[in-house]
């Protein structure tokens, strides 16, 4: 031994420290492999081999304040074949002549179908959209044949098609951009349906269910091992609202079938603010969206009219602005109710001659108000000029938007000197008889207007309206509070102001241009209103607030119909029919004989 | 020969530790194996087979155990011819499989005569080694010793079994360097291999990224594998840079005889050559492989899903492991050769951390005990062949952690004891039985 030990002595020993350095690294790039990294090689390895064929849950549902549910779930069938190898001829003969009859399909493409999955042992959906009575045949079927997976999906429906259109939305697909911004955790595929508009789209989060699935076990080329797991859905939480849905129905059909189909119906509750209804014409059916196909969506979003009249038409206000004029006077001048102004059909302020919409003869403040009298009005707001008039309605937020948590609502438009001023250009006599009778620059959308009414109504609470009551979720059963009364700022009048106020408008109700809205039992408190419009046809407003007889008042609404030429004649019965509807008073008939009036 | 003392006590004929390690990969890779083949539906044969070459490596183990080991350097001629004789049979009557004609297919069983080969070049070189202990410095020793293995390894690379020449040449390096050999020629050695490595990879890597050839080195190196000027002028700077080396080193009065220069410039130019060969004759699936080694995300569902599929099992593995027989990524097909190539895959997967451990620890323990033995040889034939076995287990070792890791390019070699593979069980077990033989006939400590 030890010829040449001298030599290499050492040399294997240094080698054996390489391999224990080599090893030493080995162990630390396992332990970053294995042990640092693994949650996320798990999440390659699980999606690697589980195929998962989802079934959208269901939605929450939606709900006015008396329990009807206005957007709800239905129940969608689809067929699949897990491809299954193993199944022979006489299986699968016998199971083509099994469902044929309850699915429209000819027995030689489901044949065709069943062969293709099962030589690629794939899952394959062979049918979609079932009908109901075919399930429940199928779903005895499945029970007889391993192969066959009946699935369930809900799918979105609206059981009153375009009722609320405007304030529930509607729902739609995402691309694939949208897809990647949304939260990993929230559990959105890319076929998963968002909400597009409206509530669907503000309460998304919580209008969406987790989505349910079978779970299967796939080997690398896809063929179907086995069920891993069915996993159930869990439905979104349901949504109620503060809508009375009789209200909103009666709104509604009354606005389609007035004088041109087009407007808005806004009622809100003095008491709280809460929105009783909101309905705007023209509507269009959420259903259209539903099926899930892109091409039908496409069509569809090109038919439906979006545009939210109740939130986003802007118009003059017309002669129900004449109660700010009217305000202002009481609040800011000593005005003699009783003086009377003799309204010979026009008013000559200087440069030029202001009409009257009639020839009333001598008025006095209630005569004014009820036959909506232009002339006396002008020589109110000629007398005190219009600085009051625009701190009224400042008091009132006008040219401000209500607040309602719907988007694209519009603020409409102040109209008085300061704003004049701040615009750099003159004011002119002329403008203050305009200002007057609600003409002119002024704008107004319909909710403002009910909101307005509301503030009358309630002496003075101008509420920020909302629509959504509570939350509550389908899983727990817990309630979550959402919308709550919401005071903007209060028009804070002298109390003798708002009695005459008051006794005005139900002056106009009992003998003037708001007969129609005349109900026995009821304590109504109107005002008519016909907008000029340069461009065609004048449209109408009517606003109103009412309770029962020797009661506060508990509805406040405003109406309006596009080019309806008579605030009294389109306007009228609409409201009429929604107080009705409210109260729960079933008169045909109007009670008062309707006159043409209005101005 | 010098006259032996050799231990008779029968008690210590066998080094425990060793044999435990072993036995412990053996039923470790039993288990392993049954588990990856679970699923497919040959799986029987498989499971029978490899029950089958289980008894046959235990033979081979106890030849090679109780045979003194010396016999392999007295009859090294034998044996050299034998492998011979193996390589040009496999060649005439080998059946044809997969592009390679490596297999001799009896009527019960089949073998891959170049498993065998690897041990016994391993023998021979040894010996050969051993009886120019006296002349080990000299570069004749080198000459020789490459005209002794370069029938072996042209019979190979006829077959062709890449894997083969990529175990056994670390083997024999590891071997002259235990040797003795002189460090300056192994150097060359390394330094030709690192050459042709160097331009095979850096023109594999311009390939994938063209932009880099237009302008500045990568035109250059580019130009360099196909354009004959540019070959020209790279030969001359490495020539100027190597004379350049000597007059610097002579102006010190450090005196390197010239004949050291002249060697290491054609070694430099040998690396380039190598490299442009192997660039030009590289089959498109070992380019795919050394794409991958460079950039294994670049094409997840192709070349490198191999790599990244095997990743996804270990790492999804865990420390625990999803349990023998209930790993996903193997049992659904995810990973590929799972028994073979990528069982280390398998055990990351089912056994976790912990059995990649044991894989690992194991592997260093049996290493351990082959330089302990090696030690402990009575001799420089035991000395050498420990060394050249321990270069072999080493390679294996490296390069199955190493593929699966990303850090060396995908190879297909079986991790002995651990994939499944009669001849390669049967011949690492004969190995391990000599290094025994070492150890029985150890120096009396």
């Amino acid at each position: 031994m030890a010829i040449t030990k001298e030599v290499f002595n050492g040399r294997l020993k240094i080698l054996l420290k390489a391999a224990l350095i080599v090893g030493s690294v080995i162990a630390l790039r396992l332990i970053n492999i294995q042990v640092l990294h693994h949650q996320n090689y798990m999440q390659l390895a699980e999606r690697n081999r589980t195929q998962i064929l989802y079934q959208t849950a269901p939605r929450g549902r939606v709900f006015t304040a008396d329990g009807v549910a206005i957007a709800s779930n239905s129940p969608s069938f689809s067929l699949y074949y897990l491809g299954n190898t193993s199944s022979g001829t006489e299986y699968l003969n016998q199971l083509v002549t099994d469902i044929a009859p309850y699915i429209k399909l000819a027995p030689q493409t489901i044949r065709t179908g069943l062969e293709t999955s099962g030589k690629t042992g794939k899952a394959m959906a062979l049918v979609e959209n079932l009908s109901t009575q075919s399930t429940v045949a199928l779903q005895e079927l499945q029970q007889y044949y391993p192969g066959i997976y009946l699935l369930e999906e809900a799918k979105r429906s609206y059981p009153y098609g375009t009722l609320a259109s405007h304030l529930l939305g509607y729902i739609g697909s995402m691309d694939e951009r949208q897809w990647r911004k949304r939260d990993i955790n929230a559990g959105y595929r890319l076929a998963s349906k968002i909400g597009k508009n409206g509530i669907e789209q503000k309460f998304e989060e919580q209008l969406k269910g987790k989505d349910g699935g079978v779970y299967l076990e796939v080997d690398y080329r896809g063929r179907v091992k086995r069920i891993i797991q069915d996993k159930k859905w869990a439905a979104g939480s349901d949504i109620y609202l503060t809508l009375n849905f009789t209200l909103q129905q009666v709104a509604e059909e009354a606005l389609k079938n007035s004088k041109t189909g087009r407007g808005a119906a806004v009622a809100l509750d003095p008491r709280n603010g809460a929105v009783l209804a909101l309905a705007s014409a023209p509507a269009y059916d959420p259903n259209l969206f539903v099926p899930y196909s892109d091409q039908e969506t496409t069509n569809a979003s090109k038919q439906i009219n979006e545009y939210n009249l109740a939130i986003q038409g802007i118009y003059p206000p017309a002669s129900t602005f004449k109660i700010i004029t009217a305000a202002a006077a009481l609040e800011e001048t000593d005005l003699d109710v009783n003086r009377k102004v003799t309204c010979t059909g026009k008013y000559d302020s200087g440069p030029r001659v202001f009409k009257c919409w009639g020839v009333h003869g001598p008025v006095n403040f209630f005569d004014g108000m009820s036959n909506s009298c232009d002339v006396y009005f002008y020589a109110l707001a000629a007398s005190m000029g219009p600085a009051p008039i625009e701190r009224m309605e400042r008091k009132f937020m006008f040219g401000r938007p209500t607040g309602i948590d719907l988007p694209g609502e519009k603020a409409g438009n102040l109209y008085g000197p300061t704003r004049r001023a701040r615009n750099k250009t003159y004011w002119f006599v002329g403008d203050t008889l305009n200002l007057s009778i609600g003409q002119g620059e002024l704008l107004v959308t319909p909710i403002k207007l009910a909101q307005f009414a509301a503030a009358l109504a309630s002496r003075g609470n101008v509420y920020r309206p909302y629509y959504v009551d509570k939350i509550v979720s389908n899983q727990t059963g817990k309630e979550q509070k959402v919308g709550q009364t919401e005071i903007l700022q209060r028009a804070d009048l002298k109390p003798e102001t708002y009695d005459l106020l008051y006794k005005a408008l139900k002056h106009t109700v009992d003998n003037g241009t708001a007969r129609r809205v005349k109900i026995k039992g009821l304590d109504v408190y109107a005002k008519t209103g016909t907008a000029q419009n340069p461009h065609g046809a004048d449209h109408g407003w009517f606003m109103a607030f009412a309770g029962k007889e020797g009661e506060e008042p508990s509805i406040a609404l405003a109406v309006f119909v596009e080019f309806g030429e008579g605030g009294s004649s389109a306007a009228g019965p609409i409201a009429r029919a929604m107080l009705e509807a409210y109260f729960g008073l079933n008169s045909n008939a109007p009670s008062a004989e309707a006159t043409n009036a209005g101005a | 020969m010098p006259v032996l003392k050799t231990v008779q006590n029968a008690r210590n004929r066998m080094d425990s530790i060793l044999l435990y390690a072993m036995i412990g990969l053996v039923v470790l890779g039993a288990l392993c194996i049954m588990s990856a083949v679970n699923s497919l539906s040959w799986s029987n044969t498989i499971v029978r087979t490899h029950l089958v070459a289980l008894p046959l490596g235990i033979m081979a183990f106890a030849v090679g155990w109780s045979f003194n080991y010396q016999v392999y350097d007295e009859q090294w001629k034998w044996l050299y011819s034998f492998i011979l004789m193996l390589l040009v049979g496999v060649l005439l009557f080998g059946s044809y499989q997969r592009g390679s004609r490596s297999w001799f297919v009896f009527p019960f069983f089949s073998m891959q005569p170049s498993e065998i080969c690897r041990v016994c070049t391993i023998l021979v070189a040894a010996a050969f080694l051993t009886r120019r202990g006296r002349y080990i410095y000299d570069t004749s020793t080198l000459l020789w010793l490459g005209l002794l293995l370069a029938p072996i390894f042209g019979l190979i690379m006829l077959q062709p079994d890449f894997s083969s020449v990529v175990v056994t040449l670390p083997a024999i390096a590891v071997l002259l360097y235990c040797a003795g050999a002189n460090l300056f020629y192994l150097g060359l050695g390394a330094l030709f291999a690192g050459v042709a490595g160097f331009f095979t990879i850096a023109w594999t890597y311009l390939y994938l990224h063209p932009d880099l050839t237009q302008y500045g080195l990568g035109f250059v190196l580019n130009q360099l594998a196909h354009n004959g000027w540019y070959m020209f002028g790279f030969s001359l700077l490495i020539a100027m840079l190597g004379y350049g080396a000597w007059w610097f080193f002579k102006q010190l009065r450090i005196l390197f005889p010239f004949f050291y220069f002249v060697l290491a410039t054609l070694v430099v130019l040998a690396g380039l050559f190598g490299g442009i060969f192997v660039e030009n004759h590289m089959k498109p699936h070992q380019r795919k492989r050394i794409e991958t080694f460079l950039a294994p995300n670049s094409d997840p569902q192709g070349a490198g899903y191999n790599v990244l599929q095997a990743q996804i099992a270990m790492g999804s593995g865990g420390v625990l492991g999803k349990g023998l027989f209930s790993g996903t990524q193997s049992r659904l097909g995810f990973v590929p050769e799972k028994h073979t190539d990528f069982i280390l895959a398998v055990v990351g997967e089912e056994l976790g951390l912990w059995g990649m451990f044991l894989v690992l620890g194991l592997y260093l323990l049996i290493l351990w005990r082959i330089v302990v033995i090696a030690y402990m040889a009575s001799d420089r034939y035991g000395y050498l062949v420990c060394g050249g076995i321990f270069g072999m287990f080493f390679t294996y070792m490296l390069v199955n952690f190493g593929m699966l890791l990303g850090i060396v390019p995908v190879a297909g070699i079986p991790l002995p004891f651990i994939s499944y593979g009669g001849s390669n069980l049967v011949a690492s077990l004969w190995a391990l039985g000599v290094v025994q033989s070492v150890y029985s006939h150890r120096l009396r400590a």
